[in-house]
């Protein structure tokens, strides 16, 4: 196994996580609200980790982040104003990438086909950071986004599996 | 028609002029017999960085609409393909259909960069560029031989260019339709080449050309780039080489990019990735080639154009695609295809969620985190064998180092004794090592003890995964109480 790749990579950051949540040792360990809460925390630390993990530059990277950061702040309300900001400078980048993206589709969905389209904004919502890239974007994020979701689930597999034993 | 294209191809260039094949070639011919030129030309050197600048001058300052210059090119070119229509009239007819007259005066853009002695024709050099890739595009069966022998007798001289391959070169005639099927033949005919193709290309190119609009330049600049390309990444992947292209040819098509956008841009980066692909393949007919250019028929305008080069983008994005999602590959056709692809990415986070809260739901075994991390990287890198070895020997040495203190040595030891357990899931040969552990410590705390019996006897008695489970949790709970 490659040390260095993206598998490697992703376990080692996982795992870690993976133990910081487990370390949090709360009153009750096995009550539904519990489970849950570490669900969202572990599938958060996945998440995050994966993106993390990924070396070459993705815009859906960047949207997962962005996404964990804005619910954890949220809920939290800690720093608001920062994150506001930042929320506005990327709605301004998204709002504006999705008028450029208007402007390819349109010639775009000329060219694919209108019932391509439908399925294309459907791509779209599932791919994090979908709504602002034009068609062939998107088609190459999906193919990175499946790939590292291949490997996400792969490792996560194995650390059940060892778990589970 | 035969007898035409044996005059031009027999005229030296000074004595072009007098020849009158038809008003068109003589304009044409004009270009290429003046002397300035023909002095500019003689830098074999840097032909590349020569055309370079010629595009780049031109398309950064031309700021001329593109529909104009389409229009003015599809005339040009008609008017060229004419010329060739006089001669062969299956390869060039049916894209070319304009009046004979070749009227070059009509086009006026604004850039006259570097070659001055060329009555400033940006759209020669598109026309040169299409007629040029015309005749690469598979229409070599349409040139007859005789045409290209008269074509290199005036070739060789004309060009002065193309000295290191003047034997492939035969067919860069003065002649503009000549020429271009020359560049065509000699772009085929050597691939292996790509630098001195691309200087051909360019000189050739150059030659005609004293500047460039942004359609016009387009299909050129791919030519040249596509040669240049060639030679990095001939065995790159199809994405690789678009991504890589359109990295590279990033500065180039943003010089002209301005008017033509992204359209061309990717048009150029297309034709490059085409021809690149073309010339690494030489004897085979360039079918891609002809997808990126004009179709029979089909619209030569940027639009179309770029639509068409997006349009091979996104297939050549499906098909990746499809190799990364299982059994996609009976299905065929775009919205299925996706459908797939939606149904697969939805599966697949569905699949995260679901092992995240079987994470979840686990029992947290915070201090197998490190032994945990080494065993299932060992397992993952296939050292199993030799991982279990050597847990079994820190097993074995465990309890000679061991202090009879419960809380940190159980914990340490659990792990061990997973470990060993998985070893011996695997070859069933640690319990003697483990009863041995168990013998030689007495000392070890009585739960230390029973633990480790039961887990002993249960994984004497069955050696299956389900019962080591059982094994372990039963003495974790034990344990941890």
């Amino acid at each position: 196994m490659n040390p260095s790749s993206l598998k490697s990579r992703f376990a080692t950051r996982f795992l870690r996580a993976l133990t910081q949540i487990h370390a949090r040792k709360p009153i009750c360990p096995s009550s539904p609200t519990e489970i849950f809460r570490r669900y969202r925390r572990i599938k958060a630390a996945a998440d995050k980790s994966m993106a993390y993990s990924v070396r070459s530059r993705r815009t859906w990277t960047g949207a997962v982040l962005w996404k964990l950061r804005s619910r954890s702040c949220g809920r939290r309300s800690v720093k608001t104003s920062t994150l506001v900001k930042s929320q506005q400078a990327i709605e301004k980048k998204t709002r504006h990438e999705k008028q450029n993206k208007n402007t390819t589709t349109t010639t775009g969905g000329h060219g694919v086909g209108f019932g391509v389209e439908a399925t294309a904004s459907e791509l779209r919502e599932l791919v994090p950071g979908g709504e602002a890239m034009d068609y062939c974007n998107l088609l190459d994020e999906t193919a990175h986004y499946i790939k590292c979701l291949t490997t996400q689930v792969k490792v996560m597999k194995k650390i059940a599996d060892f778990y589970s034993l | 028609m035969a007898e035409v294209l044996n005059r031009t191809a027999a005229q030296r260039q000074p004595t072009w002029n007098t020849r009158g094949l038809n008003s068109a070639t003589e304009q044409v011919g004009n270009w290429f017999l003046n002397p300035n030129w023909n002095n500019s030309m003689d830098q074999s050197d840097p032909f590349e960085s020569a055309l370079s600048s010629m595009v780049s001058s031109p398309a950064a300052a031309s700021n001329v609409p593109v529909s104009g210059e389409n229009v003015m090119m599809r005339e040009l070119i008609g008017k060229l393909g004419n010329i060739c229509n006089s001669g062969d009239a299956s390869c060039y007819s049916t894209p070319l259909n304009s009046p004979p007259r070749l009227n070059l005066s009509m086009v006026n853009l604004p850039n006259q960069s570097t070659l001055a002695p060329f009555s400033a024709d940006p759209g020669f050099a598109d026309r040169a560029a299409r007629l040029s890739c015309f005749s690469t595009g598979g229409n070599f069966g349409g040139l007859n031989d005789p045409l290209m022998d008269s074509f290199k007798l005036s070739g060789n001289q004309s060009v002065n260019v193309n000295g290191t391959q003047s034997n492939q070169n035969s067919p860069m005639a003065g002649n503009s339709g000549s020429d271009k099927k020359n560049t065509g033949v000699s772009r085929s005919s050597s691939p292996e080449n790509a630098e001195s193709g691309v200087s051909k290309e360019e000189s050739s190119v150059s030659q005609q050309i004293p500047s460039r609009n942004d359609a016009g330049t387009r299909k050129r600049k791919s030519i040249p780039r596509g040669k240049a390309k060639e030679t990095p990444s001939p065995a790159a992947a199809d994405d690789k080489v678009a991504s890589e292209n359109d990295e590279s040819n990033s500065k180039r098509s943003k010089r002209d990019g301005a008017p033509a956008g992204n359209g061309n841009a990717k048009a150029t980066n297309d034709g490059d990735e085409k021809r690149s692909k073309e010339n690494s393949k030489p004897p085979e007919p360039p079918k891609d080639y002809i997808h990126v250019r004009a179709r029979r028929g089909q619209a030569t305008d940027s639009h179309s154009l770029a639509e068409r080069v997006r349009r091979e983008k996104i297939s050549e994005r499906m098909k990746f695609l499809q190799d990364l999602v299982p059994g996609c590959n009976k299905v065929i056709g775009k919205a299925v295809m996706l459908d797939e692809i939606i149904n697969y990415v939805q599966s697949l986070q569905r699949q995260v969620e679901f092992l995240s809260m079987k994470l979840a739901t686990v029992n947290p075994r915070m201090d197998v985190n490190m032994e945990a991390l080494l065993s299932k990287m060992f397992q993952s890198r296939g050292l199993l064998p030799q991982g279990i070895y050597s847990m079994d020997s820190s097993a074995q040495a465990f309890p000679f180092g061991y202090q009879p203190q419960q809380g940190l040595p159980l914990n340490n030891g659990i792990p061990n004794i997973t470990e060993t357990q998985f070893s011996m899931k695997t070859q069933g040969f640690q319990l003697p090592s483990i009863n041995g552990f168990t013998d030689a410590n007495p000392q070890v705390g009585s739960v230390w003890e029973d633990d480790l019996q039961s887990i002993v006897q249960m994984g004497f008695g069955q050696n299956q995964p389900q019962s080591y489970q059982g094994s372990i949790t039963t003495g974790q709970v034990k344990i941890e109480l």
